[in-house]
């Protein structure tokens, strides 16, 4: 019983954690500002590897966290850098 | 309008949600494991079986280096082909003169500056030790040069990328790491097969450890210090050719110039 029960804790943390990367998402499809939808992209992307690491694959979760949270969004930045920082209607 | 299309989305995430938690009571993974993952979870580390183990605790790097060290290869070239397009692209549209650096103007504040130069050595001592310790804990060569590809990143974004540049860490330079992590690559995976031919014996391309058919192979341990025969070579290698190429993929991509 008390195995069955921190089981559900996890799977509970889970559900919450896939609930506000969905909400991340949301926030960054809305955003007209590029710069701050990058940003929402990467708390997706950490909440992703939160994922990753409650479903017990490390490796994923440290391929995931430099390449989503630092690489993507420095090269994101600098693609905006180099266009418009609004989106237009 | 905006709120009332968010409470609507939440609900229905948490309500799919509840469903998973409660579903999971049907879905609870049993402790019974497939016949392929008893294989590769006793033969990954496992001195009594000689001719299986890849002599790895880490079963992720073991698949990835070794019991399909092939397809693994072949990722690295698609990388590497992925690198030289974005090269191709941007040829002749940058200029690359190490241009004398006024400091102080460029960049950001002092604080991020600061803070930069703190915590980039502390990044690429990370990225280093996920590269190094890939056949003992979680990571890899992959993992540890995406990792150590960050610091120059973050330098390019805070410092301006001639900082780098007056700081010798050229595209040239950059191509000579990448191609000596390749050379390093292409070396290892023949290196047992060097070894069998000097010794006058049978041995395979990318073999690691001693086979039935080809006794001869890498030495697992090094000075007494584990280093699972090709798994730890794979992984310098791989971390070097991976970092540098982001590294050249950055300057790249900031020195391209804006009117074209």
């Amino acid at each position: 019983m008390k195995y069955m029960i921190s089981e559900t804790i996890v799977y509970l943390i889970m559900a919450v954690i896939g609930v506000l990367s969905t909400i991340a998402v949301y926030m960054a499809i809305q955003e007209r500002d590029l710069v701050k939808a990058v940003i929402y992209s990467a708390v997706q992307s950490s909440f992703y590897a939160l994922l990753y690491y409650f479903l017990m694959a490390p490796d994923i979760v440290l391929v995931y966290l430099p390449v989503a949270v630092g690489l993507i969004p420095g090269v994101l930045l600098i693609l905006i850098s180099k266009t418009e920082r609004w989106e237009k209607e | 309008m905006k709120l009332v299309e968010l409470v609507l989305l939440v609900t229905l995430i948490l309500s799919i949600a509840l469903l998973l938690t409660f579903a999971y009571m049907y879905l609870t993974p049993t402790s019974e494991i497939r016949n392929l993952a008893v294989f590769y979870l006793v033969t990954t580390y496992n001195p009594q079986l000689p001719f299986y183990t890849v002599n790895s605790p880490e079963a992720v790097t073991a698949i990835v280096w070794d019991y399909r060290g092939l397809d693994t290869l072949f990722e690295t070239a698609v990388f590497y082909l992925a690198l030289i397009a974005a090269l191709a692209l941007a040829r002749k549209l940058y200029v690359e003169a190490t241009p004398e650096f006024n400091k102080g103007n460029e960049g950001l504040s002092v604080i991020v500056k600061t803070v930069t130069k703190i915590t980039s050595p502390m990044i690429i001592a990370v990225g280093a030790s996920i590269g190094l310790h890939g056949h003992l804990t979680p990571g890899g060569g992959f993992q540890g040069g995406a990792t150590i590809a960050v610091a120059p990143m973050i330098i390019i974004i805070v410092f301006s990328v001639l900082y780098l540049l007056t700081k010798r860490v050229t595209t040239e330079k950059m191509l000579l790491l990448r191609s000596l992590g390749l050379i390093g690559i292409g070396l290892t995976t023949i290196s047992a097969f060097i070894i069998g031919l000097t010794a006058g014996r049978t041995t395979y391309v990318f073999q690691n450890m001693p086979k039935f058919d080809a006794p001869l192979g890498l030495p697992d341990k090094l000075n007494g210090v584990l280093i699972s025969g090709t798994l730890w070579f794979f992984n310098l290698f791989e971390m070097l050719a991976v970092a540098s190429g982001f590294t050249m993929a950055f300057i790249v991509l900031m020195l391209v110039k804006k009117e074209g």
